[in-house]
Parts: C-alpha cells; sequence; structure tokens
C-alpha cells in the first residue's frame, strides 16, 4: 500500500510538472502583451513593465525562475490588475466556487440517490420511467442551456430567485441547481443499474430466504453494496462541476475562479490564466487520487500490493 | 474495524464539505447585512458598475472605474463642476508669473483620513512617482507641459527635475515649459492627486489595493470594498467641504452582465444602469430613460501598405459603402451617432463658440451608386478584380456586432469585396495594430484632455497611435505648428485644416460613429454629474428626493 | 443461447434413466426417445450472425428508434433546412430586425409574430413575410441560421469523433497489440494526458491557435482520442489471449491479417458505442467554447454561438434563445439515447 501511494504520488507530481511545463510555453506562443490599456503606453514604459515582470528575459530563464516561485506557492503577479497576486485572487474567488460547487454536489447526490432508489425498486413502473426520462435529460442538455433557461423562467419571469449577483443564500440557489443536474443524472443513473444488480445477485436471495424482512434487505445489503461504486463517480463528477462552474458563474455573475478564469482569457491575462490552469489541474489530479484511495477503503476487492483484482 | 475505518473517512469529508461552506457563509452573511443597510433611511446612492477596481494608486490607475473611485474619495488641486469645467477643490489661492509659465498654489487646511494634513509635499511627492514609475498616464504632464516631463519621459532627465516644487506645507510651485490654456482643466485629473508619502511608504506594493490601504482627503470615504463584487462610500466628516455632501452613502456593485443589471434595476437595488442595445427597445419609452453622447469615436483604420487598400478611392468607396446611420440607429441603439470626421460632435468649440463638427462638416458622405463607381476606379488603378481581405477587432459584444454589420455592407455593396472578421482580445488588437499586421481594424479612440488635438495628433508618422503607416508631411507641419500657435483662432483652423486633410484629402480612416451610451436613472436622483473626460462621475453634488 | 445445453453420451443418459427409475413407475413405460446423434449437434433458432442480432436488439429499444429517427429528421433539416426558404444565413436586412416568429396555422404555439410586450411585428412593420423562427438584430432569418449552424455543429463533431477514432484506434491498437515496453510507455503517457482537464487544454489550444473550424476540432482531437485508446486497448488485450486469435496465429497469419481479420471485426462494437458517445460531447464543447467566447467567427454561427447570442437577449427576444436550444437538446438526447441502445445491442455485458 505505501509503496503504491508512493508511486502514485510520484506520477501526480510528474503530471503536474507537464502541465506546468506545457502551459508555460503554450502561453509564450500566445500574441499580445498582456498589459492593460496599452492603447497609450509607449515603447518605454512596455519595456519598463517587461522588465518588471521579467518578460525581457530568454524564455529560458523565464521558465526556471516560474517553476522556482511555483514551488515555493507563488504564482506571481497579475497582469491586468497591477500588483495583485494570482495567489490572491485565487483564494478570493475559490470560496464561492467551493461553495456553489459542493452546494450541487449535494443537491445532485441527494435527488439522484432518491430518484435511482425509487426507479430500481419500482423497476419498469412509471416511476422508473419517468426517472429514466429525467436522467438522459439531465446528463443530454448542455448545463449553460439548463443554467440559461433555469434564469429565464425562474429568475425573470417567475422572479423567485435572484437573477444573478452574489449576496445572500438564496443567490446561491440557482447557480448549485443548475450545475447539480448533471450530477443528479449521473448519480441517478448510476445508482439505478447498481442497484439492479445487486438484487439479481445471489446474496440478496440469501438474505431474503433467510428470512429478513424486505426494508432490511434493502438498506441493508441492496442499497448500501451499489453504494460503494459511487465513489468512483466523485472524480467525474467533480470535474464535470469544475467546469461546469466556467459558465454557470458567467451566467449567474458568481464571483469565482470559474468566471475568473473566462474573464482572463478573454483579456489575455497570462499569469492568471497560467495560475488558474495549474490550480485546476492539481485539483483535478488530487480529487482523483482521494477518490481511488477513498474507494480501496471502502472495497476490501480492491487491494493495491499488485495487481488490482 | 471495517466499519470504523468507513465512518472515520465519512466523518472527515463531512468536516471538510463544512468547513468549506463554513468558511463561507461568513462572506454571504456579510454581504447580507449590507444590503440591509442599504434600507436604512438616509441619503444613499445604488449604482452599478461593469468591473472591479484595479488598482486605487492614483499615480497607477489607468481605467474609468479607479478615475470615478480616486475622484470621490479624493481631492486635489481642481475637480470638475456641472459643466466640466475646473473649480477650486484645495486651492484658496492661484498666481501666475507675467508669461503665465510658474504657478503658485496656496493649499486649504484640510487632512488625510488618518489625520495628518494635506500638504504641498504630497502633490510633489505623488507628481514626481508618476514620472519616476514611468506610469500608464504619464503623458498627462506632458500635455500639461509641465517642465521637463517630456525629457523624463525620454529618459533624457531625472524624475527629480520635474517641474514641481512644494515651497512650504501650504504653497506649491508648478512651473510649466510654456502657458498652456488648459492647464487648470487637466489638473482635475486623478493621475494629479497627492498622496501621503509616509503612508504610501509604509503600505509598499499593497497601497491602494484594499480599502484600507489606502488614504482618503475627499468627499467621501471607501468603507468595503468586496473584490469583484463591490464596494462602499460613506461620506466623509472631516472632508473640507463636508456641509456641500448631502449623501450619506454610496453602494457600487460589479454588475458584468447588463441583463442581470435591468433585473437589479426593477428590483430597485440599483438607481442606475447602462442598457446593452437588446434592452433599449423595450426601455426607450421609460420616463428615466435617456441617452448620453460620449466623446470615444469608433473608426476604421486601413493598412495603408496594403496593394488595394492603399488607394485613395477604395478608401472613399469603402466610407461610403457602409450605412452608418442605420449601424448607430437599428444595430447599437444606444444614443450613439454616425460620424463623418475624427473630431465628435458636442464636446469641442471653437474659441468663436462654434462646434468642431458644425465647423468643417461632414467628409466623404455619398451614395452606394457613387461607392461603387469608386471602387471600379480604384480597382482599374491598382488592377485587381476582387479584394480579399481580414479585419481587425477586439472580441467585445459591441465591436463584433459592428464588424458583423461592415462585413456584410460591404460585401454587398462592393463587388468582389470579401471581408474576414478576426476577433481577438482587446490587447491582442491593439498588438497586431501597433506591427501593422492587419488588413482594416477596428479602433476606438477617447480623448485625453478637452482639445481637438488629442484625435489629431495621432497620426504624425511613427506616432503610437498611428499603427497604420500613414504619412503626410503637410499634416505633420499643420500638427507642429498649432502645438507652438498661441493665437488661439488660428490654432483653432489649423486643427480644422488637419482634420481636412486627414479625411478629404486622404480619405486615411473610416469613421464610423461616435459612442453613446442608453441609460436608466431613477428621476430621484439629482445632480449626479457625468463627465466626458477624467473621472466619470462626481457623486459630492448628488442629493435623493423622494 | 444454444451452446449452454448439455448432450451426454447415451449410455450415461441411460444409466441415469434408470437411477432415478422409481418402483411406483415400472420402468417399462418409459418409452426411449429415438436418440438422433445429427439432431445433438442441431441449433434451434435459425443461425444468426452478431451484427444481425444486435440489429434486432437495436430494434426493439423503442428510445434508441426514435432518437435514431429525431436524428435523421434533424441530419436532413440542418442538410436541407437552410435553402427551405429564400433566405441566407448571412443576407443582413436592418427594416426586419428583431422580428418574432411567425408560422401560418401555428399562432396558437406561439409562432404569431408578437414581441415580448405583446404587440404583432409583422402588422407594425408592415412585413408580408413570415420569419418561422424570426431574425435576429441584422435581420438575418434564424430558421436558415440554425439548420445551418446544425449543419456546422454536427459537421465539427464527425470530424472531430472521426479523428478521435483514427488515433484512438491507432494508438489503443499498437499499444495493446505490441505489449511489453512499448504498452507501458504508451500508457504513461496516456495517464498523464487523462491527469488534465481536458476542457482546460482545449480552451489552451484554442487560444494559441487561429480561431475557426479547423482550430476548434483540432483541440479536441488532441485530448479526445485518449477515451478511445483506452477503450481499442482494453478490448484487444482481452482478446488477444482468446483461442482463436492463438489458432491463428499458430497458422502463420502475419500480424497486419490478424490485427485486421480478427482484431478489429471484434472491437467494433465498443469503439461503434464509444463513437456515439464522442460526438455528442463534441458538440457540447464546441457549443461551450462559443458560449464563453471562444467560438466561431462571424458571419458563421453554430448551435453554440446562436445560443450565445440568444441567451444574451433572452430577456426581450427569448425565442432566440429557445430555438437552438432546444434543437442542440435533442440532438445531444438522441445521441445519447442511440449510443445506449447501441451499447445494450452490442454488448449485453457493458451495460451498466
Amino acid at each position: 500500500m505505501k509503496r503504491y501511494l508512493l508511486q502514485r504520488i510520484g506520477f501526480m507530481l510528474i503530471t503536474l510538472f507537464i502541465i506546468v511545463t506545457a502551459t508555460f510555453f503554450l502561453m509564450q506562443l500566445l500574441p499580445g502583451t498582456p498589459f492593460t490599456n496599452p492603447e497609450k503606453l509607449t515603447d518605454s514604459q512596455l519595456a519598463i513593465l517587461n522588465a518588471k515582470y521579467g518578460l525581457d528575459q530568454p524564455v529560458a530563464i523565464q521558465y526556471i525562475q516560474y517553476i522556482g516561485n511555483l514551488v515555493q506557492g507563488d504564482l506571481g503577479y497579475s497582469f491586468q490588475h497591477e500588483g495583485r497576486t494570482v495567489t490572491s485572487m485565487i483564494s478570493d474567488r475559490i470560496g464561492p466556487s467551493a461553495f456553489i460547487g459542493l452546494q450541487a454536489l449535494v443537491i445532485g447526490a441527494i435527488i439522484g440517490l432518491v430518484l435511482g432508489i425509487v426507479s430500481a425498486l419500482k423497476h419498469n413502473s412509471l416511476l422508473d420511467y419517468g426517472s429514466v426520462t429525467l436522467a438522459v435529460l439531465g446528463m443530454s442538455i448542455p448545463s449553460f442551456v439548463f443554467a440559461a433557461l433555469l434564469q429565464y423562467y425562474v429568475g425573470v419571469k417567475l422572479e423567485w430567485l435572484p437573477v444573478a449577483l452574489w449576496e445572500g443564500y438564496s443567490s446561491t440557489l440557482l447557480p448549485s441547481i443548475a450545475l447539480s443536474v448533471t450530477v443528479t443524472a449521473t448519480v441517478a443513473r448510476f445508482i439505478r443499474s447498481e442497484m439492479l444488480e445487486v438484487i439479481g445477485q445471489d446474496y440478496i436471495i440469501t438474505a431474503r430466504a433467510k428470512g429478513l424482512k424486505e426494508n432490511q434487505v434493502i438498506v441493508k445489503h441492496v442499497i448500501r453494496n451499489a453504494l460503494i461504486p459511487v465513489v468512483t463517480m466523485l472524480g467525474p463528477l467533480a470535474v464535470s462541476i469544475m467546469t461546469g462552474t466556467l459558465v454557470i458563474e458567467k451566467i449567474f455573475a458568481v464571483p469565482g475562479l470559474g468566471e475568473q478564469f473566462t474573464l482572463s482569457i478573454l483579456v489575455l491575462d497570462y499569469s492568471v490564466i497560467m495560475g488558474i490552469t495549474i490550480f485546476y489541474s492539481a485539483l483535478f489530479i488530487f480529487v482523483v487520487f482521494v477518490v481511488d484511495i477513498i474507494y480501496s477503503f471502502l472495497d476490501p476487492r480492491i487491494n493495491y500490493k499488485g495487481e488490482s483484482a | 474495524m471495517e466499519r470504523k475505518r468507513k465512518t472515520q473517512i465519512f466523518m472527515i469529508l463531512i468536516a471538510f464539505v463544512l468547513i468549506l461552506s463554513g468558511c463561507n457563509f461568513n462572506s454571504s452573511e456579510s454581504s447580507n447585512e449590507e444590503s440591509a443597510a442599504e434600507g436604512e433611511a438616509g441619503q444613499v446612492l445604488n449604482i452599478s458598475t461593469t468591473a472591479d477596481i484595479p488598482t486605487l494608486d492614483s499615480t497607477k490607475a489607468h481605467d474609468g472605474i479607479a478615475f470615478t473611485v480616486l475622484n470621490n474619495v479624493n481631492e486635489g488641486l481642481y475637480r470638475q463642476d456641472e459643466n466640466h469645467e475646473p473649480i477650486e477643490a484645495l486651492v484658496t489661492d492661484h498666481t501666475e508669473n507675467e508669461d503665465k509659465s510658474v504657478h503658485t498654489f496656496t493649499l486649504r487646511d484640510s487632512n488625510w483620513s488618518n489625520g495628518e494634513p494635506v500638504t504641498a509635499q504630497d502633490f510633489e511627492y505623488a507628481w514626481k512617482r508618476v514620472m519616476k514609475d514611468a506610469s500608464p498616464y504619464n503623458f498627462m504632464f506632458v500635455t500639461a507641459g509641465i517642465k521637463n516631463a517630456e525629457a523624463i519621459m525620454n529618459e533624457e532627465m531625472d524624475a527629480e527635475e520635474l517641474g514641481v516644487k512644494a515651497i512650504d506645507e501650504k504653497t506649491l510651485e508648478v512651473t510649466l515649459e510654456a502657458a498652456n490654456p488648459l492647464f487648470q482643466s487637466l489638473m482635475t485629473f486623478p493621475t494629479f492627486l497627492p498622496q501621503n508619502q509616509k503612508f504610501v511608504e509604509e503600505q509598499g506594493d499593497q497601497y491602494a489595493l484594499e480599502a484600507e490601504n489606502i488614504l482618503f482627503n475627499g468627499p467621501f470615504t471607501l468603507v468595503d470594498w468586496t473584490h469583484e463584487q463591490g464596494w462602499k462610500y460613506e461620506k466623509n466628516e472631516d472632508y473640507w467641504d463636508a456641509d456641500t455632501v448631502k449623501l450619506d452613502a454610496v453602494n457600487a456593485y460589479v454588475v458584468k452582465d447588463p441583463a442581470a443589471g435591468v433585473n437589479l434595476y426593477e428590483t430597485n437595488k440599483v438607481d442606475r444602469i447602462v442598457l446593452s442595445s437588446e434592452a433599449v427597445d423595450q426601455n426607450k419609452d421609460d420616463e428615466n430613460f435617456d441617452t448620453i453622447l460620449e466623446p470615444e469615436v469608433i473608426f476604421l483604420r486601413f493598412n495603408h501598405n496594403h496593394p488595394v487598400l492603399g488607394n485613395k478611392n477604395i478608401r472613399q468607396a469603402v466610407n461610403m459603402a457602409i450605412d452608418k446611420a442605420s449601424l448607430t440607429d437599428v444595430i447599437l441603439k444606444n444614443g450613439s451617432t454616425a460620424l463623418n470626421g475624427i473630431v465628435p460632435k458636442g464636446f469641442f468649440k471653437s474659441p468663436t463658440g462654434e462646434d468642431f463638427r458644425d465647423l468643417n462638416g461632414d467628409f466623404n458622405t455619398g451614395t452606394v451608386e457613387e461607392a461603387q463607381k469608386l471602387w471600379e476606379t480604384g480597382l482599374k488603378e491598382t488592377g485587381a478584380t476582387d479584394v480579399t481581405v481580414s479585419i481587425n477587432i477586439a472580441d467585445s459584444e459591441d465591436h463584433k456586432k459592428v464588424a458583423e454589420y461592415i462585413q456584410a455592407q460591404l460585401e454587398d455593396n462592393l463587388p468582389g469585396f470579401k471581408l474576414d472578421i478576426k476577433a481577438v482580445p482587446f490587447a491582442q488588437r491593439l498588438e497586431i495594430e501597433k506591427a501593422v499586421e492587419y488588413d482594416l481594424s477596428l479602433s476606438s479612440w477617447g480623448p485625453d484632455y478637452s482639445d481637438p488635438m488629442t484625435y489629431l495628433d495621432m497620426w504624425l508618422e511613427g506616432g503610437s497611435a498611428n499603427r497604420m503607416d500613414y504619412k503626410n508631411a503637410e499634416l505633420e507641419e499643420l500638427v507642429a505648428s498649432a502645438r507652438t500657435e498661441t493665437d488661439l483662432e488660428k490654432r483653432y483652423q489649423m486643427l480644422l485644416d488637419i482634420e481636412k486633410i486627414l479625411l478629404e484629402e486622404d480619405a486615411a480612416i473610416v469613421p464610423l460613429y461616435q459612442e453613446g451610451a442608453a441609460v436608466l436613472m431613477r428621476s430621484k436622483i439629482k445632480n449626479l454629474l457625468v463627465h466626458p473626460t477624467g473621472a466619470s462621475f462626481s457623486y459630492k453634488w448628488v442629493t435623493i428626493e423622494e | 443461447m444454444t451452446k449452454n445445453i448439455p448432450h451426454f453420451p447415451p449410455h450415461q443418459d441411460l444409466q441415469a434413466q434408470n437411477q432415478y427409475a422409481y418402483d411406483e413407475i415400472p420402468s417399462d413405460l418409459f418409452v426411449k426417445a429415438p436418440l438422433d446423434q445429427r439432431k445433438s449437434e442441431e441449433i434451434g433458432t435459425p443461425s444468426v450472425s452478431f451484427w444481425k442480432e444486435a440489429f434486432q436488439r437495436l430494434i426493439k429499444n423503442k428510445g434508441a428508434m426514435i432518437s435514431l429517427v429525431m436524428l435523421v429528421l434533424l441530419i436532413a433539416l440542418a442538410l436541407i433546412g437552410p435553402s427551405l426558404n429564400e433566405f441566407s444565413y448571412r443576407e443582413q436586412n436592418l427594416a426586419h430586425s428583431n422580428m418574432p416568429p411567425k408560422v401560418e396555422g401555428l399562432e396558437w404555439l406561439g409562432f404569431n409574430g408578437q414581441n415580448s410586450a405583446g404587440v404583432d411585428q409583422y402588422a407594425e412593420r408592415d412585413v408580408q413575410i413570415n420569419y418561422w423562427f424570426g431574425t435576429d438584430e441584422f435581420g438575418r432569418d434564424l430558421w436558415t441560421r440554425v439548420w445551418k449552424g446544425t449543419q456546422i455543429s454536427l459537421f465539427i463533431a464527425l470530424v472531430a469523433a472521426f479523428l478521435d477514432l483514427v488515433i484512438g484506434v491507432i494508438y489503443g491498437g499498437i499499444s495493446s497489440f505490441y505489449g511489453g515496453r512499448i504498452d507501458n510507455v504508451m500508457q504513461r503517457i496516456i495517464e498523464i494526458l487523462m491527469g488534465i482537464p481536458n476542457l482546460i487544454v482545449i480552451i489552451l489550444f484554442i487560444l494559441v491557435l487561429e480561431p475557426g473550424i479547423t482550430s476548434i476540432i483540432l483541440a479536441m482531437v488532441i485530448t479526445g482520442w485518449v477515451g478511445m485508446a483506452r477503450v481499442v486497448r482494453g478490448q484487444v488485450l482481452q482478446l488477444k489471449g482468446q483461442e482463436f486469435v492463438l489458432a491463428s496465429r499458430t497458422l502463420g497469419a502475419s500480424n497486419p491479417r490478424l490485427i485486421s481479420k480478427h482484431l478489429l471485426p471484434n472491437v467494433m462494437g465498443p469503439i461503434i458505442v464509444t463513437v456515439m458517445f464522442t460526438i455528442p460531447t463534441a458538440i457540447f464543447f464546441e457549443a461551450f467554447l462559443s458560449f464563453i467566447g471562444l467560438g466561431l467567427q462571424a458571419p458563421l454561427a453554430s448551435l453554440g454561438v446562436l445560443i450565445e447570442d440568444g441567451y444574451k437577449s433572452m430577456r426581450y427576444f427569448p425565442y432566440k434563445l429557445i430555438f437552438p436550444a432546444l434543437v442542440i437538446s435533442i440532438i445531444m438526447i438522441s445521441f445519447n439515447l442511440l449510443g445506449d441502445g447501441l451499447r445494450d445491442a452490442l454488448d449485453p455485458k457493458m451495460r451498466k
């Protein structure tokens, strides 16, 4: 186990290093100066700015410096917001993103579980068809299309919830709901098919044969065993939420990281684009890693000593 | 054993979720308080703004939003009144020497928000700081004609040699290269604000990045600044003219999406919003609807090295083939107006009180048929049968729309014309422009100061705003003589002639329209001043009449 | 279905019968069925090929069949829709800007030419032609633009999926077929690529490349093929160990022959299913990119561009958002359902 962990961590670092390197050199290919209002910047001012950000150095030196700073957790300064560090911009904005992300995960997981369990238990009933249809819709309709429609009907037309702005709890609801749709659908589908599979297993028949009450069979055996593989969905779900925030935050004007990312892309704020890319990638890699570890704890059939069973 | 481990992991997970959401609830709670405070009685103005403040350091600020905030939380020598004319702010007495090149200002007694007095040294420090750091707006010192500013900018002199000197605590002496009629009005510009040296140096590179890291001496103080969400002003009781200020507070909300802005206006969250063109139709009959004409001009640059676009007939044809009025009235709808010159309408009066635009009239107007005739001639002259070019634009909403419109107009009206749109981020558009690596470029230009020259000296050969390899010796000469001409009427005639050379003689660019803004503002808001140059808004005189 | 019937040798059969013969029933009451050696080898149902069987299963799947019909319909509309009226996708007519949708006979469905304030724009502006999906601010016909956009979105998705397929099959095939160190290295590369959130990679590449259809496709393919490569590798690894491959190899089949005759046909199922899911993902990514402002250049419009345009003015002209949103949703749903159906049909074991 220890060896496996070390190996995994080593791999994570290599992946991260490659991402950093690739991003760095991709950024070099981008055209344009990254400074604000260069409309009226003179060449000498530009030279001073370039020197300040170290852009007058050869690329190789810039690269080594960047890696050096990165190791110390320093992502450099924003080109657009003078004096603000990328780290502080990320930490300023991670809060709202994490909040709507986690809330979406919770909403999606709960609704998804209920839908999935109900439709598995009432297999081939109207309820089942209904929730399967919902799940297909949720998986298929792009989240930003759903978000736009939600904003239009719930926010603008019905005026039930705030259309945008980040003020108070009620404004977190629409973005979270919009984000949770994919989660709901994925979880519902997954739980349903897992449960249907488990219900057919011998040990369920055994449990019934032992005279356990149906409720107990369902709760103790079916649901519990169907839940374990759901953990594996956490990784992909976290990713879908992360990418979802990019547009959802734009739509609902949530001052989160995704909004900052799309904004920085539109103004080509190199250092911020790089910083957030690295942050997202690191987070992604970390989530996948954690999910794997949790899964190995939950499912005794998996061991990481050698080949997985 | 197994079960214990599982529960442990779940507990950790739950704790993690709680911690994350916990930190967040605090912030949403604090914004709840903010919105509750707004319901309190008193004179409160709620406004929306399109972006966060990049920096509040007056020597480094370079955007309209920061300029507005600075104008309302700080006080310089002069500030703009309702006619955008300079009125005395910190100045109680202003004397000039004979040739008007040395100005001596006596400052009134006033304090920074940390209790220290505002002194002449604060001005000297801040101004020299602008030059030392080669800040974005250092050219304003050259425009103001302050002694040695140009030499310092060209790195021929040290910033310490700038023509500004604190004689004593309350006396500031400013030396100019020569008399400058614009000097006073330029002093209202936020780049000329004072700064408290001790405080600035204490804060280091964090100066003015948070509400706590800046000192105030203006009508308001900034009490709360949440990045990307908004900020709040409160009346500054220590302001020297605090009796004039009627507002108790101003709440500014960052609203990037214009549609969200409309909603906030309708739900009474904000009192004034700028409408996108989509929203105009629905709101144009509202009694609070208004349009404002702005001094920013939008025009097309040609690459004058281009084999076909280098031809004057072709350029004129392009000019005439575009129906500019439909563009502003049907597509933009925000009060912008078609422009057939480079100097905009309504801002620049001649010494005899006539508008620049009225004096020079329209250039290169004509029907589509005339355009096609010129086009034919141009094609013959250049030996081309068809032209495929691209247009370089910034990927902002309005510019994309304008480009799509121009594309259809030119392709439909000029046979053989094919236009590709290349939308790139703003900074990149400028980079491409500066390198003259485009065929056509959709550009905009806002004035730096209140004189037509700000639109006319851009076209000098090698100037940083030329960006299209355009040259005309006659124009160069006229600009040079206009700069030193002291007879105002003669000078104005020269300015008119420069525009004629640019457009009548050379058709060097295609002026498209003059920017406008469609706004909704509640009628209870009185005396909100909107300035065309420098800081956009003054809240000092605002009153709310319920 | 037929292979599980056990057939014992006749004498065992007899013995078994004798063993279980009870006293109450005399054994002579039993008449031995005539044992036909040929019949025991006979297959009960007519022989069905794998593909035929899969097809039959697919046809029984209602969702998949409806999806198929919808897709055929949408593709047909995407191809012929733009030419069903006299407008072109780029022709502007400012006098007819922002006309609401109007269809003769469908007034009750909202196609009544009234704007959000309830004013009949056709009467007010004296417009004689009906715009079925309305017009945008330039007066361009949205019916034409929506179907043209569908065409472009589908084109992008199909090309991207095809490139994913080619690269994925080659990469996965080589990696698994040769195995050993090659496989090891290639797998590590895939693992690293999997470690990067693909949307971020796509965005970065779009920024670097010149905007346009080609760049969008390229950016999507850069990470898109990984999924396919993994599927192919997994399948080939499984097949490689099976007897028929071994047999073929023993008979002296060359590698190319092995790959093309034995491995490829057997991995076709999973590949088709993967492609079916790649297409909607590609459509989604394209729309996503357009939505955050990294899409196509005007006057070309994909569904994503139209949705973005519509979103901006949805308060006042909701129809601009609804039509493209509807089309993209139907396409996504249909592809997903069809993909599900195919998966169930081609490989019931894959069902999850």
